[in-house]
């Protein structure tokens, strides 16, 4: 809404097309509109603009009850047609730019400040589930670990497989178990966190020790 | 016979002007002749006749005289369009005498907002009551070219107390035909 500028030609040219059907700004009794325009336009209209000019000599006439007429003075940039952007950058009219813009700086700080608190909210989550012990799922594993040979020493084997630590794993007990020709493998149990520890882990690490490990397979993988 | 029998001229109008003016219903109007001149019996002595003497009576009755005019001239101008109104727009009838008064009056009231001027008096009143069934069968178009009829007429419509039962007309701004 707005006339844009009421002291260019332009803006008065607004006015008059807009006062073409109309007697007063708004409405049909004069009031504080009339006056607030009134006040910005001034000076007399030219007399081409005959519709601006009737206004203005008619507004003009209610000079000495100016104070009296009803109404509340608004924003220049509140009257007039509603199909002219209002161009009179008063401070008052910025509002008027928000309420139409989508792509407004406060929507993306309250968005931003939602991400914020849902992150919040879902660490804490987070941190609650992870204490809460009884939903940590486990399994046990039986894993066969077999030496190159007969001549590997199998005590040192176990240590090296014994020496693995991470978090969430836990070693349980051992036996060698003769495979055939003397050899023995190495089957060992243990327990682990699914979450913290995979089985793919566990054969890195454990082939990692290829002077005395040549293969190891999972024999046996139990939920807890 | 002429188009005196509008839908609100003579007894009917000053019906109206006297609900509007805040008077009491009280006074009996009768149509005298051919053409129904209002007449309006007192309780004592002479009869009123004529619509714009009845009018002024009545204003005066509900000691209304501003609607009068304020000043010696605008009293003068009231009168000029009382007369205006009985003597010119109840006189005629044809399309093409409508035409012309519609245009004189276009011309007359394109800087100003009511008759006198700046002030609402009887004139706007009874010229509006006398208009209405003229101004009800234009069309949008012709609406369109007595703009400031047109605007005048809208603006008497929506003050308060006047138009009462008579049809509200619908004024639009068409678009289309805005040069600037």
């Amino acid at each position: 809404m707005g006339f844009g500028d009421l002291k260019s030609p332009a803006g008065l040219q607004l006015l008059n097309s807009f006062l073409a059907d109309k007697s007063y700004i708004e409405g049909y009794v004069p009031s504080q509109a009339d006056v607030a325009v009134f006040e910005a336009v001034g000076v007399s209209p030219p007399a081409e603009l005959f519709h601006a000019l009737r206004w203005y000599n008619h507004i003009k006439s209610y000079e000495k009850q100016k104070g009296s007429l009803p109404g509340v003075k608004k924003p220049l940039g509140r009257y007039g047609p509603a199909d002219v952007e209002d161009t009179t950058g008063a401070a008052g009219d910025n509002k008027d730019d928000d309420d139409i813009d989508l792509f407004g700086s406060d929507e993306e700080e309250e968005s931003e400040e939602a991400k914020r608190l849902r992150e919040e909210r879902l660490a804490q989550y987070e941190s609650k589930k992870s204490k809460k012990p009884a939903l940590i799922a486990k399994s046990s594993l039986l894993l066969d670990v077999k030496p190159w040979d007969d001549e590997t020493d199998m005590a040192k084997l176990e240590e090296c497989v014994r020496s693995i630590q991470a978090d969430g794993l836990v070693w349980g007990s051992s036996k060698l178990v003769p495979v055939g020709y003397g050899i023995k493998k190495l089957q060992i149990q243990c327990v682990v966190e699914d979450d913290k520890v995979g089985t793919d882990m566990l054969e890195e690490r454990i082939t990692a020790f290829e002077d005395y490990v040549q293969s190891m397979d999972v024999a046996a993988f139990n939920k807890i | 016979m002429a188009a005196a029998t509008g839908p609100c001229l003579g007894v009917e109008e000053l019906g109206l002007l006297e609900k509007s003016l805040g008077l009491k219903k009280g006074n009996k109007y009768s149509g005298q002749g051919e053409r129904k001149t209002p007449v309006l019996q007192m309780n004592s002595g002479p009869s009123l006749t004529g619509l714009t003497t009845i009018a002024i009576h009545l204003v005066k009755q509900a000691k209304k005289d501003q609607l009068l005019g304020r000043t010696a001239e605008e009293k003068a101008m009231v009168q000029q369009w009382l007369e205006y109104r009985v003597t010119q727009v109840d006189k005629q009838s044809s399309k093409e005498q409508i035409r012309i008064i519609l245009k004189d009056l276009n011309s007359y009231l394109e800087d100003k907002v009511y008759f006198t001027g700046n002030n609402f008096t009887l004139a706007d009143i009874l010229l509006y009551y006398g208009l209405h069934h003229i101004i009800a069968d234009l069309t949008v178009q012709e609406k369109e070219k007595y703009l400031n009829v047109s605007r005048w007429f809208n603006h008497i419509q929506h003050f308060p107390g006047i138009r009462q039962h008579l049809s509200s007309i619908v004024f639009i701004k068409n678009r289309l035909y805005n040069t600037h």
